[in-house]
């Protein structure tokens, strides 16, 4: 991973990562939506909460609220690819880690995968909540505010970050054979 | 016969020389973990301190404006005939306004968060922050710039380049940034045990 080839591999492997991140968009549009909609129902009794997917453009998802009249229905909507769109830099990182099998790489991947999906799942609840929040007290505002704040920027941009490091913390810190020796 | 186990995997598996033998549990990823919790701590921290109004109002608006200014003037340079009312940069075909989020005040967080969670040296750190964030803003004026011309001339891609491309192509940055100081400036020397062969050969 020393000097400028881990960086070259990750802007090579942006290509590819970008190939599946758009064919996998559908896909990831209508998991994140089905599932941020049961996120949501678990505090709901009865489920007023629908989302669903904007007629003209599948990226956007209408929220909807059953309890309130016909002309304030439908809330807001949200691009659900400004969600996941950071699985591009996590993919591109993760699969450009060089000297290391397949095998290794891959199951890396998996687990930064399966915790970015859960987190996105999280930022569209609180992307939702937001939008609800102006029905709640102050404390509400504040912390649906505040909560859709820290997970849509910086948690979301440094989530590839803060996974690379945590699974290949070993390999950015080389141990004492591998550094230059002194001139 | 053993099988050698193949460079890669030796790398990825065995202990660094000198620490002896790793501890079991939780503990033998506890450099990670408190990087994981300082990271977290130092971008939540942050980004909750510039939400207050005071500081928003003091310290980051007028950053953002500065901002702008230069980007203004970058244009003006390559013939775009900019006007500038405070962060709002104007020509007769196209106007922006550079606002919070555009000012690549996330990405310069998330470098500084990565390189005080990470285990240097405070001098280390020190170079790195201040290279890192003239190297960020540079990219971000850079950003800026192509945004407005591709608002001028590509309206229709404006859209998805300023949310999703340029978003991207800034953090990649950063993020490469950070892991190239990591790696090159920033890790911490172990101490290789007097019994381990020298990494080059002595010569005489």
């Amino acid at each position: 991973m020393r000097g400028w080839r881990f960086p070259l591999l990750v802007v090579l492997w942006l290509i590819p990562a970008t190939l599946v991140w758009i064919g996998a968009t559908d896909f990831l549009n209508v998991f994140l939506r089905i599932n941020a909609e049961h996120l949501l129902h678990l505090g709901e009794s009865p489920n007023v909460s629908r989302l669903y997917p904007a007629p003209q453009d599948d990226n956007y998802i209408f929220i909807e609220r059953a309890d309130f009249s016909p002309a304030r229905a439908r809330v807001a909507s949200v691009r659900v690819t400004d969600v996941h769109f950071p699985l591009v830099l996590l993919l591109a990182l993760f699969l450009a880690v060089p000297g290391i099998s397949w095998k290794e790489r891959l199951k890396a991947l998996g687990w930064a995968l399966l915790v970015t999906v859960l987190f996105d799942i999280v930022l569209l609840y609180f992307w939702v909540q937001f939008y609800y929040a102006e029905q709640y007290g102050p404390l509400g505002r504040n912390v649906f505010g505040l909560g859709k704040h820290l997970l849509d920027l910086p948690f979301k941009l440094g989530l590839p970050l803060a996974l690379f490091v945590v699974f290949h913390f070993r390999r950015l810190v080389p141990t004492g054979a591998d550094r230059p020796d002194p001139p | 016969m053993a099988k050698k186990k193949p460079r890669s995997q030796e790398t990825a598996s065995a202990p660094p020389p000198g620490e002896g033998e790793r501890p079991h549990g939780w503990r033998a990823y506890r450099r990670e973990l408190t990087f994981l919790v300082l990271f977290i701590v130092i971008l939540g921290g942050s980004f909750t301190l510039l939400s207050l109004t005071w500081v928003n109002d003091t310290l980051v608006e007028p950053f953002t404006a500065g901002v702008a200014r230069a980007s203004g003037i970058a244009l003006n340079l390559i013939g775009q005939d900019i006007t500038m009312h405070g962060t709002i940069l104007r020509n007769e075909t196209f106007a922006v306004n550079v606002r919070n989020g555009c000012n690549g005040v996330e990405t310069m967080l998330i470098f500084l968060a990565a390189v005080l969670a990470f285990p240097a040296s405070w001098k280390a750190r020190g170079i790195g922050l201040a290279l890192g964030m003239v190297a960020i803003q540079g990219v971000n004026l850079v950003r800026v710039v192509a945004l407005f011309l591709t608002g001028a001339y590509f309206p229709k891609l404006f859209d998805a380049s300023h949310t999703v491309i340029w978003q991207s192509v800034v953090i990649l940055f950063g993020v490469l940034l950070w892991i190239f100081w990591a790696h090159r400036f920033a890790a911490p020397p172990v101490p290789a045990p007097l019994d381990a062969p020298p990494s080059t050969p002595v010569e005489g």
